[in-house]
């Protein structure tokens, strides 16, 4: 049979949309996420997502989150170029965070969604909501949470 | 539509209730009885006048606003165009401005919370009495700074329907009373002075329209929405408190006011009662709660805006704004606001917040102003509003006038010596700490220094003192020919290392106009150039300098020196000239004119005939390009221990002797040995030039470097002396624009 049934093309790790909140967040997941990408010789695309308030004032300025965001992504793309892994960045805006990510793997025709729990006390995640129970739960496609070493 | 599109997602009503929602506060809901108390019906006239004011303000904001749609709004306009001494005054202004009104805002809360617990005056904790009202106060505010922490963002849309509910209270409440209303109620006015001290007590219920400029980026079609919100806030705003103080003052008969304020109640809540029974009671105590609160949240998170911009130009630390990773907020900036917050509810009475609140606020509208004249005048060529000022420069210029002049009016007088002191630190705060930092020049000083020779002396020489020199001295070198490579790179090391600067070399490699740039990039096989800069940052750091390294592939190499100067924000580019230093430029004469009349930064241009700096000859006729021969002849003593010549030719010896020797002590050259010779100028330089091991020439003539590269040099001597030449030529003017927002 052709390529197109090959581990490459069906592997999850093909072609992962991997959310990143921050420098250490993109840290933890790349190191976790990029040596499966790269055993699948698979491409990556590393998103950040700007919460808006939609009609409303932003927690923060967008510029200060779009730096916040390309500090993130300088750190995917350091280790990607390590682990030679091309990487593809992208910042999306929207008010909800879970389904913009879906929105963009839909659009991406991404192969799964990747990240690492976040942890966090139920606290936090009561005033903030939880976005990868959001993701789960609204998933159109695989998703992969993978576990970070310590 | 464009992912950035969607960042942009504030409506016209939107951006319209954050101006109203921040303004409707404390200062309607707590200050009227007072107003009233201390300038009779004449409050009414006090809110008109501080409306009228906030107008004035507002139009210049909307312009400024539609010209420079970004985050940081007043700071932002302040910085650019008055540069950052007056950028640091309006940052810590807006910033503790905001930070006073929010502990005023929740004072208000807390004297409507007591008013509705039915609080006493005093709680007795461990023997000590505590208003209670600053304890519920301290409460609050730790409250919205928690919520502002973690960023719930419901809080946003809740603040539009505040803003609608507090609408619907005070309009209800001036309808029906002003079918009460009386004339014969009207307390006597107190005449003009009370009415302006009063005005200087309630400004502080008009700070919130230049928060929508702060938040300009997120408004959709900024170009309209966004002056129709600033504009229509001022305006809505304004009319509802004069209508409010109309009811307050005419539906109640006299000494109402003074009774219930000397009893301690807040008058806009007994009036309503009086009014419309006790749900008009309950609504005002519900108003006032929300206004308060909504105004405290609004000021906490425009704050964190304000220390955005000012962490952006470094003038407070970029730390300072290191987003949360889980929130998505800025939490440092919220915490260190929030502290301070809380601090201002402890140690000032509210009267002393208010007008804190107000006189920063007036600071800064005052320079708004000003702000606005300055970018008109210096005519930058980016600044494009879409919304003009009517009747400029007369509204800018009563616009500020008015601002200032109120501050003169405010009643504690402490509060001016402490805003004083205020705007003291903040000046201090930059000269010792953002100076050092801060790159970004302001257009009132490049507007005066480009033309040093026809400003008044003292303008000229105050905007070079307070310029800043932020960040460190970059001397870049473009490579070319390894020949004299090495002596270029010590050369620029010595002046880079005396001045604690970086060298930036450059290699440009020319690729042939026929194959792209983009393709020329892909092919990438550049040995030649990596082995050039490899060798540079040798040499350089045998100096133990910083070395920046970079290739630059370009179609033109001449040109690209020009360009790569402004890229790299060189502060000096060292270059060769002679046979096939750099190709010869590929264009007509004329071009490179254009070029090299407009410098980018100073350059030096070395006729290597081997580098020995160990004596230097300096002759000079004085002009700003033989204050940097002078400048470097002074840089390379440092390094390497020369002896320096001055020489000057004047056909009158001791007049000659005068001059030079003035010349050598403004340029730290005093104790340099001084020659005066009359005659032929060249003719003297190649004489002295015998016994020099390096000439330094000023390029006296405007446009020197250009005749240098199209062989149409008049200066002789440079060809015919057997010693290294440098010629070195300052800094030409820079477009506005170019400087202002760096070239594209």
């Amino acid at each position: 049979m052709p390529d197109s049934n090959s581990a490459a093309d069906t592997s999850l790790f093909a072609r992962p949309v991997v959310p990143v909140a921050g420098d250490d967040d993109a840290e933890k997941t790349a190191r976790v996420a990029l040596p499966r990408i790269a055993a699948v010789g698979g491409e990556m695309l590393a998103l950040h997502v700007v919460e808006k308030a939609g009609g409303a004032p932003d927690k923060a300025s967008v510029e200060q989150r779009e730096e916040h965001a390309s500090e993130a992504f300088a750190v995917i793309e350091e280790l990607a170029a390590e682990a030679g892994v091309d990487v593809r960045t992208r910042v999306a805006y929207g008010t909800n965070v879970a389904a913009t990510i879906l929105d963009v793997a839909r659009e991406e025709d991404a192969s799964a969604i990747v990240f690492s729990p976040r942890g966090g006390s139920k606290w936090a995640k009561l005033l903030t909501g939880d976005v990868s129970d959001s993701l789960v739960e609204d998933a159109d496609r695989p998703v992969v949470v993978l576990p970070t070493s310590n | 539509m464009a992912d950035e599109e969607l960042a942009k997602d504030l409506g016209p009503l939107a951006a319209l209730t954050i101006g109203v929602g921040t303004m409707i506060g404390a200062g309607i809901f707590v200050l009227p009885g007072t107003a009233i108390q201390q300038a009779g019906w004449f409050a009414v006239v006090s809110f008109l006048v501080g409306g009228a004011i906030a107008l004035l303000t507002a139009l210049s904001a909307s312009e400024l606003g539609t010209a420079m749609p970004r985050s940081g709004g007043a700071y932002f306009y302040v910085n650019r165009a008055l540069g950052p001494l007056f950028g640091s005054v309006a940052g810590w202004a807006n910033w503790m401005g905001l930070a006073f009104a929010s502990a005023f805002y929740m004072v208000g809360f807390g004297q409507y919370v007591q008013n509705i617990a039915g609080l006493s005056d005093t709680i007795g904790v461990a023997g000590f009495g505590i208003d209670p009202v600053k304890l519920i106060a301290l409460a609050g505010a730790a409250l919205f700074v928690l919520i502002n922490y973690v960023g719930a963002k419901e809080t946003g849309k809740l603040q539009n329907i505040i803003v609608v509910i507090l609408v619907a209270i005070l309009a209800v409440f001036t309808v029906v009373g002003s079918l009460r209303a009386d004339p014969a109620n009207l307390p006597e006015s107190r005449g003009f002075g009370p009415m302006i001290t009063t005005t200087g007590l309630i400004f502080v219920s008009y700070l919130g329209f230049v928060q929508i400029t702060s938040v300009a980026e997120e408004i959709k079609d900024p170009d309209r929405n966004l002056p129709r919100a600033v504009i229509g806030s001022v305006v809505i705003v304004t009319l509802i408190y004069a209508l409010v103080l109309i009811v307050m003052s005419a539906a109640v008969e006299q000494g109402f006011i003074a009774e219930q304020e000397a009893a301690g109640n807040i008058a806009v809540v007994e009036v309503a009662e009086l009014i419309l029974g006790p749900a008009g009671a309950i609504a005002m105590l519900i108003g006032g709660l929300l206004a308060t609160a909504s105004s405290a949240n609004a000021s906490i998170l425009a704050s964190s805006r304000i220390n955005f911009a000012m962490g952006r130009d470094a003038i407070v630390t970029p730390d300072l704004n290191e987003i949360h990773e889980r929130f998505g907020t800025p939490y440092r900036s919220i915490a260190v606001t929030g502290g301070f917050i809380l601090v201002f509810i402890v140690v000032a009475p509210i009267d002393t917040l208010a007008t804190m609140g107000s006189v920063l606020h007036l600071v800064i509208y005052g320079l708004l102003n000003i702000a606005l004249i300055v970018m008109r005048e210096a005519d930058v060529e980016e600044y494009d509003p879409s919304y003009t000022v009517p009747f400029y420069p007369v509204t800018p210029i009563v616009g500020s006038i008015l601002s200032f002049a109120l501050i003169a009016f405010i009643e504690p007088r402490v509060t001016i010596a402490f805003s004083a002191a205020f705007v003291a630190f903040a000046v201090l705060w930059y000269l010792f700490y953002a100076r050092s930092r801060t790159t970004k020049q302001g257009v009132l000083s490049d507007y005066i220094l480009s033309r040093a020779d026809r400003m008044p002396e003292p303008a000229v020489s105050a905007a070079t003192t307070v310029k800043p020199d932020g960040g460190q001295y970059r001397v870049m070198v473009p490579l070319a020919n390894p020949e004299n490579q090495t002596d270029l790179i010590t050369l620029a090391s010595a002046i880079a290392k005396q001045e604690s600067g970086t060298v930036v070399a450059v290699n440009i490699q020319q690729v042939p106009d026929q194959t792209s740039l983009e393709a020329a990039r892909r092919q990438g096989d550049y040995d030649a150039a990596h082995r050039l800069l490899e060798r540079a940052r040798d040499d350089a750091e045998t100096f133990d300098v910083p070395v920046e390294t970079h290739t630059i592939l370009s179609h033109r190499t001449f040109e690209e020196v020009f360009d790569a100067a402004r890229t790299y924000d060189a502060d000096l580019t060292v270059m060769g000239w002679g046979p096939d230093a750099h190709g010869s430029p590929g264009r007509a004469e004329s071009a490179i004119d254009e070029l090299a009349s407009s410098l980018p930064c100073d350059f030096l241009v070395l006729r290597d005939r081997g580098f020995d700096a160990s004596r230097i000859l300096v002759p000079t006729a004085g002009g700003p390009d033989s204050d940097l021969s002078a400048a470097i002849a002074k840089l390379l003593r440092a390094e390497y221990g020369s002896t320096v010549t001055l020489l000057h030719v004047a056909d009158d010896e001791s007049e000659g002797r005068e001059f030079l020797e003035g010349w050598a002590d403004n340029h730290g050259l005093g104790d340099a040995e001084l020659v005066v010779e009359s005659g032929d100028v060249e003719a003297a330089i190649e004489s002295h030039a015998r016994d020099a091991t390096m000439l330094v020439v000023g390029a006296t003539e405007r446009g020197l470097l250009s005749r240098l590269f199209t062989d149409s040099l008049v200066l002789n001597v440079v060809e015919d002396v057997d010693c290294s030449v440098l010629l070195a030529e300052k800094k030409r003017k820079r477009t506005l624009r170019e400087r202002l927002f760096g070239s594209n």
